[in-house]
């Protein structure tokens, strides 16, 4: 069928589906309408009945008018003793007395009072406004008892009938249901496979509800103030204080991102860049805080050397220590972050050819200067990457500040205290709207300006061949240093689980079972449904995510970038903000999930999507796309070369990003803190209530367990897949 | 760009590679003697894994022998680092710093070796100059053709006056026709600047044309050292005669010697062979071998051998026919065809060849 034909009908099924839809949107909101004025109406009319008789009351009754019919005002009319055909009117609100007064003369007026000296209702069609308040107003007459005498007409300024909230509902319906028809007819009509066009039409459907939505309503929301719009809440954001908290978040986001990177690259070099012992080892451990739960590492420091640390307290006997604050916020962030500076820069490092350094060698440079003129520039793109990844990881961070903070203040606690503290949610966003824009700087400068910059191999394939740039010296201190980080790392877990075992961790050493039991009793309904939770979202996301990539590197369609970058916004990001933007939007109609299981599993899928994506994108590149051509030039569907040869192939990078979102979810907690309900309850968040309330026992057998779960998750995943590059990858973009 | 030539000594040079996790040691160079003249240009030639590559790289000072001497210019540079040593050396995939343009590249090693600014922007002109480059200064490597990265890598080595210019198969990832052109053009620069040169590969037609001397390595051994039509012509043993050229073999009795010529019987035929190599006693088994173009065709039975012509293939110049015999199928060169009558395929014919142009070789131990 020629194009145009087809357009033809299409637009004439559209129309046609338009005038129904119109007409049946039409019906229902004048139905709607009427119902609401009726029962309005007859409210208007109960409420005339509860005038006084006596005058002297009638300024009260006035007065508390509003109260019943809120934004609206009444005019009381006596009839004057003069003229029966004349009132004298009473009133509370001198606006009200205005507007009855210019619209007495008026045509409708008169027929209102007419009306109610015949003891009549009347409701007027005429709109006024008071107080920039559409009104209609309501007659009605007030009588004896015997009904035998008109004492006074009560007249009633009755803001706009109808439900705006329903009606608002019914408008979006109305347009959804249109919007739908036309995408769904519109990709059978035209698409050459329908199952792409439906499948993105899903994806950009699911975009717009679970990404677009929520954050808009969240910036939205920070414009209002009471219901109406205001700056107040940014006035508020912008205060001195909260400036001073994205001021203490930027300073260490800089301090974190610095050291981490510094660390991530003495272990990248040692580990790639020098003949060192135990590689394998180091490669392990420096990944080990990567997939760690929240508040452990902080947990652990707290132990160590809180107030009644064991070294700074017991050991050191210090009095006038404090852990709490910027100093200790570095220190563990450091080495919770310093895998993502590693794994970026073990990549680039890795990767750089070695016949680069042998030429500069071989052009006589030194050692030294092969690694300032050769080495150095060449990771110079990673090295900025692994920075700006780490400023961007620290800034979104919320479990570390949130129990190590002390008096020290980050915005995204801050967001977080104006949440459940004040109860002001449109502050919350605000604060953690102001949060995004250093976070988003940095992940589109490293995105668009710095991934740009890096040096792969030019030609050929690269040697691999090592080149000792360090001296023997310098190789030695290096690696003393690389091995002394890592036994601090691991003696921050050893402390973790020796706190499973003290009974009054601080004040009394000795030995203990019963943490295990009482955590565990108390962690019960936690522990099943943060694995519910988890193991709900991680199918759902790795195939979404495998889906989307192979949409993304195979498919051409119109809005395909756009799609994409929407997809990607949630790993930018912090997830205090994506958690504070699903509590307002999703706590009404037409999507009302809050409290429910639902919204923390879609938050999971939305928060982890993007790793996913990206593996599966990255995998699909090295995939010829004439394998899938094969498939269907044998006669698979588009369906079917899905799950018969994509899937397959980019097995490693699905299940990667599977125990990826396995991971993150387990150990979330910077949005599902705001998620949760007393049905749906997260490990982390109760690890952090049994550490605000000094329970160090309850709180390490609880992380430890979460590690033993994640660990589990890792290693069964190493053992499904041999090639985890792609999961390191997922980390450390 | 003119400097002393100085000549490389390689003095029973051995590169064993110790084997972790109990595998056995691999012996990667054993032995290896040869010397380098000033201003020569020699070619280490072998099959992958016989040892060039790393006596390359133990003269440039990446890998360091385990056993033996290298020495430049009369100086012994066995345990010097490469930083140390006055040779410069063309990589395979080239290592152009991609974070640094055209020029940049070729000055890095006049920078490091703190020659004045305006000697740098001097010398680095004439080495693009030389190689053809000079438009391309500003570019950035990655946007370069291969043979362009070839220049850049060419000239950066040259720049720097090294006493010794190494290249490893430079010429490997470039296509054929580039690579004509290139072998040309760097014995060329080489000539013209007399420097000394060793040169890597497992091409023998590159080897053949461009080297004063082709070094022939198997299994890190040196097999023999000579000039190309040495190489080519008087083989010494059955493996270089096979590497460097089509070849046939002839299974023989060594009859006697004569000087350098021998007498032998091929299956009780009694035939004359031009020369012999060391090592070829009367009395002995022996292999005759014979190159394409000194073997004629004939009526059957008047040759050394009859067989069946299996297929011609047309190249121009010269036709090749395959002959089936007991032997084995030879490869037969017809030179300047046009004219002259070609036995059909199919067709039974006799194969003989030119006595001087044969040689007789040791048979064939390893």
């Amino acid at each position: 069928m020629p194009t145009k034909q087809r357009l033809i009908r299409y637009l004439a099924a559209l129309a046609i589906f338009a005038a129904a839809d119109a007409w049946i949107f039409a019906t229902l909101r004048s139905t709607l309408r009427d119902d609401a004025a009726r029962s309005r109406d007859s409210s208007l009319a109960l409420l005339a009945d509860s005038a006084p008789e006596d005058l002297g009351l009638i300024e009260d009754w006035l007065a508390s008018v509003p109260e019943s019919l809120p934004g609206g005002a009444a005019i009381y009319l006596v009839p004057s003793e003069d003229d029966p055909y004349a009132y004298d009117p009473y009133a509370a609100d001198p606006a009200a007395l205005d507007l009855w007064l210019e619209l007495e003369p008026g045509e409708d007026a008169q027929k209102g009072l007419e009306s109610a000296y015949y003891f009549e209702n009347y409701a007027s069609p005429v709109e006024a406004t008071l107080a920039d308040t559409a009104v209609r107003l309501f007659y009605a007459p007030i009588t004896d008892e015997a009904e035998g005498e008109l004492l006074a007409i009560a007249v009633f300024m009755a803001p706009e009938a109808g439900a705006p909230g329903v009606e608002r509902l019914l408008t979006v319906f109305a347009i959804g249901a249109f919007a739908l028809f036309a995408a769904l007819t519109g990709v059978s009509r035209f698409a050459r496979d329908p199952t792409v066009g439906y499948a993105v039409l899903t994806l950009a459907g699911l975009s717009v509800v679970f990404i677009v939505f929520p954050l808009f309503e969240a910036f939205r929301l920070s414009f209002v103030k009471d219901g109406h719009a205001s700056l107040a809440v940014w006035a508020d954001a912008l205060s001195g204080a909260h400036l001073q908290a994205l001021w203490g978040s930027i300073r260490l986001g800089v301090w974190t991102a610095s050291t981490s990177t510094l660390v991530g690259f003495l272990f990248a070099f040692v580990i790639h860049r020098t003949s060192a012992r135990g590689k394998k080892f180091l490669a392990a451990v420096a990944q080990l805080p990567v997939i760690s739960p929240p508040f452990s590492l902080t947990l652990s420091i707290i132990l160590l050397a809180g107030n009644n640390g064991l070294i700074t307290k017991q050991l050191l006997g210090m009095d006038n220590f404090s852990i709490y604050g910027l100093g200790g916020l570095v220190l563990v962030q450091t080495i919770g972050m310093f895998p993502i500076a590693y794994l970026t820069l073990a990549g680039v490092l890795q990767g750089l050819d070695a016949t680069l350094e042998e030429a500069a060698l071989d052009m006589n440079a030194s050692r030294w200067q092969v690694f300032r003129t050769v080495t150095l520039p060449l990771a110079t793109p990673g090295i900025l990457s692994a920075w700006l990844l780490v400023f961007t990881n620290s800034l979104a961070d919320f479990a570390n500040p949130l129990l190590l903070a002390g008096n020290y203040r980050v915005l995204s606690v801050e967001a977080y205290i104006q949440v459940t503290g004040r109860n002001d949610l449109g502050g919350g966003a605000a604060l953690s709207l102001l949060l995004l824009l250093p976070t988003l700087t940095a992940y589109f400068v490293q995105r668009n300006w710095v991934s740009k910059r890096s040096y792969v191999t030019v030609t050929g394939k690269p040697n691999l061949k090592l080149v000792e740039v360090a001296s023997p010296a310098v190789r030695v201190a290096m690696t003393a240093g690389v091995w002394l980080i890592v036994a601090f790392t691991l003696s921050l877990y050893g402390t973790i689980v020796a706190g499973c075992f003290v009974k009054n961790w601080g004040i009394d050493y000795s030995f203990t079972l019963a943490n295990i039991g009482e955590a565990l009793t108390r962690g019960k309904d936690a522990i099943r449904s943060t694995l519910t939770l988890a193991a709900v979202a991680t199918p759902i996301a790795g195939l979404v995510a495998m889906a989307a990539a192979v949409i993304f590197v195979r498919k051409t369609f119109v809005g395909k970038k756009a799609l994409e970058a929407v997809m990607m916004t949630p790993f930018a990001i912090p997830g205090t903000l994506l958690g504070i933007a699903y509590i307002l939007a999703f706590n009404k109609a037409p999507i009302l999930i809050v409290g429910t299981g639902a919204i923390i599993i879609i938050n999971y899928i939305v928060r982890e999507l993007p790793v996913g994506i990206e593996g599966g994108v990255a995998s699909l590149r090295q995939i010829d796309p004439s394998i899938e051509e094969a498939a269907r030039d044998l006669g698979a569907d588009e369906g079917t070369v899905f799950r018969s040869v994509v899937l397959p192939l980019v097995r490693p990078a699905f299940i990667s990003s599977m125990s990826y979102t396995f991971v993150r979810s387990m150990t979330a907690v910077s949005a599902v803190i705001f998620l949760i309900s007393a049905r749906w309850y997260h490990m982390t968040v109760l690890i952090y209530n049994f550490s605000e309330n000094i329970r160090f026992g309850l709180a390490s057998v609880l992380a430890t367990t979460l590690i033993i779960i994640v660990m589990g998750a890792f290693g069964l995943m190493r053992l499904l897949v041999r090639d985890t590059g792609a999961f390191d990858k997922s980390i450390s973009r | 760009m003119a400097k002393e030539p100085v000549a490389v000594t390689v003095d029973r040079v051995t590169r064993i590679y110790k084997n972790v996790k109990g595998r056995p040691d691999v012996v990667a160079v054993n032995e290896a003697s040869f010397v380098v003249a000033p201003g020569e240009l020699v070619t280490l030639l072998g099959p992958s894994g016989c040892g060039k590559t790393t006596t390359l790289r133990m003269i440039a000072g990446f890998d360091l022998p385990t056993k033996g001497q290298i020495r430049i210019g009369g100086e012994d540079v066995s345990s010097l680092p490469p930083n140390k040593r006055d040779t410069a050396t063309v990589f395979q995939s080239y290592g152009l710093f991609p974070h640094m343009n055209v020029a940049e590249n070729v000055a890095y090693g006049l920078r490091i070796r703190k020659v004045p600014k305006s000697e740098v922007d001097e010398r680095v002109k004439r080495a693009l100059a030389l190689t053809g480059l000079s438009d391309l200064a500003d570019r950035s490597p990655g946007r370069l053709s291969g043979g362009q990265q070839q220049r850049v890598a060419l000239s950066r080595s040259l720049v720097v006056e090294p006493g010794v210019l190494l290249l490893d198969e430079p010429l490997s990832n470039l296509d054929a026709l580039l690579r004509e052109q290139m072998r040309v053009e760097i014995r060329r620069i080489q000539k013209s600047l007399g420097i000394t040169a060793v040169y890597v590969t497992h091409d023998r037609v590159e080897a053949m044309s461009l080297s004063d001397r082709v070094i022939v390595m198997k299994d890190g051994r040196i097999r023999q050292i000579g000039s190309p039509s040495v190489i080519y012509e008087r083989p010494d043993s059955v493996f270089v005669a096979g590497f460097v050229g089509k070849v046939a073999f002839f299974p023989v009795d060594v009859l006697g010697d004569d000087g350098d010529a021998c007498s032998c019987s091929i299956r009780g035929k009694a035939v004359r062979a031009g020369s012999r190599a060391p090592g070829v006693v009367a009395g002995g088994k022996a292999a005759l071998m014979a190159r394409p173009e000194s073997l004629v065709l004939g009526r059957p039975g008047e040759g050394v051998v009859d067989g069946e012509v299996r297929q011609n293939v047309y190249l121009g110049s010269s036709v090749e026919s395959f002959v089936t015999t007991e032997y084995g199928e030879l490869l037969v060169q017809i030179d300047d065809p046009a004219g002259k009558r070609l036995a059909a395929e199919g067709e039974r014919v006799s194969v003989s060849f030119n006595e001087e142009r044969v040689r007789v070789l040791p048979a064939e131990a390893d």
